[in-house]
C-alpha cells in the first residue's frame, strides 16, 4: 500500500462519525533489524479534526518559537490524537474506520523513542 | 499541548518517525553524501485496501521510500501509477535526519538514471564534457 492514498483519509469510528483526518503516520523503529537500520513498523495514524495535513508538527512537540506560528499551528492542529494500529478496523479508499472503544493517545513526540 | 483526556503513549523501544515530520520530502543522499533524489512517498507492506483487518494482525512495515515523477500529481492532485514509482528499499536506508542517508551507492539506484542518463548521452557529447573542469 502507498502511503500517500492513506494521508488525509477521514477517520471515521465504529459508528461511522467523523472524528478527523489522517494528518501523519507514525513508525516505531524495531521491527526486524537489518545491517543498516530496523524495520519500520507502522504504530499508528496521528487524527487531525480540523486539518487534512501536518505542518511542522508543532502540535507533537513542546516548540513555543516562533511565538505566532507555534501558537496559530498548534491552534490549527488543535483535537490531535494517535490512534494505534491495533485500532483501526479497515482502510478503504475513501475512508479510515476505527474500532469500537478505540483510544485516544496523546501524539506528542517527546520522551517517545528510547534508543536509536 | 496535550489535552487532558488523552492517554499518553507508554515509551517504546526505538526510534520513532513520522511520515510526514521526518521522511517525506527530504533529500537522500548515497554513501558518499552526493544527492539522489527526495522522498516523494513511502511504500506499506500492507493492509489491501477495502479490507476488514482483522484483530492482532502485525503492523505494516515500511518497505521502501519511493520515488519518481510527481511534480503533475502535486499541483493537479492524484498520484501517478505504482508502476511509475522508483523504489528505495528500507533496508538501503542508513539514518534518518535532517536528510536520508543511504549505506549504498547511488550509482547503482534507478532513483538516478536521468541524471546518469542526462550525463552519458548530452554532457559526455559536449566538447570537454568528459573530463573535470580546469
Amino acid at each position: 500500500m502507498i502511503l500517500g492514498d492513506l494521508l488525509g483519509l477521514p477517520v471515521l469510528d465504529s459508528d461511522g462519525g467523523r472524528l478527523g483526518k489522517a494528518a501523519d503516520i507514525r513508525f516505531v523503529l524495531d521491527g526486524a533489524p537489518h545491517q543498516l537500520m530496523s524495520d519500520a513498523r507502522m504504530l499508528g495514524i496521528v487524527v487531525s479534526p480540523h486539518s487534512a495535513a501536518s505542518f511542522l508538527g508543532y502540535e507533537r512537540t513542546n516548540l513555543t518559537q516562533p511565538w505566532p506560528l507555534a501558537h496559530l499551528l498548534r491552534w490549527r492542529h488543535r483535537g490531535s490524537f494517535l490512534v494505534l494500529w491495533e485500532d483501526i478496523a479497515l482502510i478503504r479508499k475513501d475512508a479510515v474506520k476505527l474500532r469500537p472503544g478505540f483510544t485516544r493517545y496523546s501524539p506528542a513526540l517527546e520522551d517517545l523513542g528510547r534508543g536509536r | 499541548m496535550t489535552s487532558p483526556e488523552l492517554v499518553p503513549l507508554l515509551p517504546v523501544q526505538g526510534r520513532i518517525l513520522d511520515a510526514q515530520l521526518h521522511l517525506l520530502d527530504r533529500q537522500v543522499l548515497d554513501h558518499d553524501g552526493v544527492p539522489v533524489t527526495t522522498v516523494d512517498d513511502l511504500e506499506l507492506s500492507g493492509p489491501a485496501l477495502g479490507e476488514e483487518i482483522p484483530q492482532g494482525t502485525p503492523a505494516p512495515v515500511l518497505d521502501a521510500l519511493l520515488t519518481g515523477p510527481v511534480l503533475g500529481t502535486r499541483i493537479f492532485g492524484g498520484r501517478p501509477p505504482s508502476s511509475r514509482l522508483i523504489r528505495i528499499h528500507w533496508k538501503d536506508v542508513a539514518d534518518v535526519g535532517v536528510v536520508v542517508r543511504l549505506g549504498v551507492g547511488g550509482e547503482g539506484l534507478d532513483a538516478s538514471w536521468v541524471e546518469r542518463w542526462v550525463r552519458d548521452k548530452i554532457i559526455a557529447r559536449i566538447p570537454g564534457g568528459r573530463h573535470d573542469p580546469r
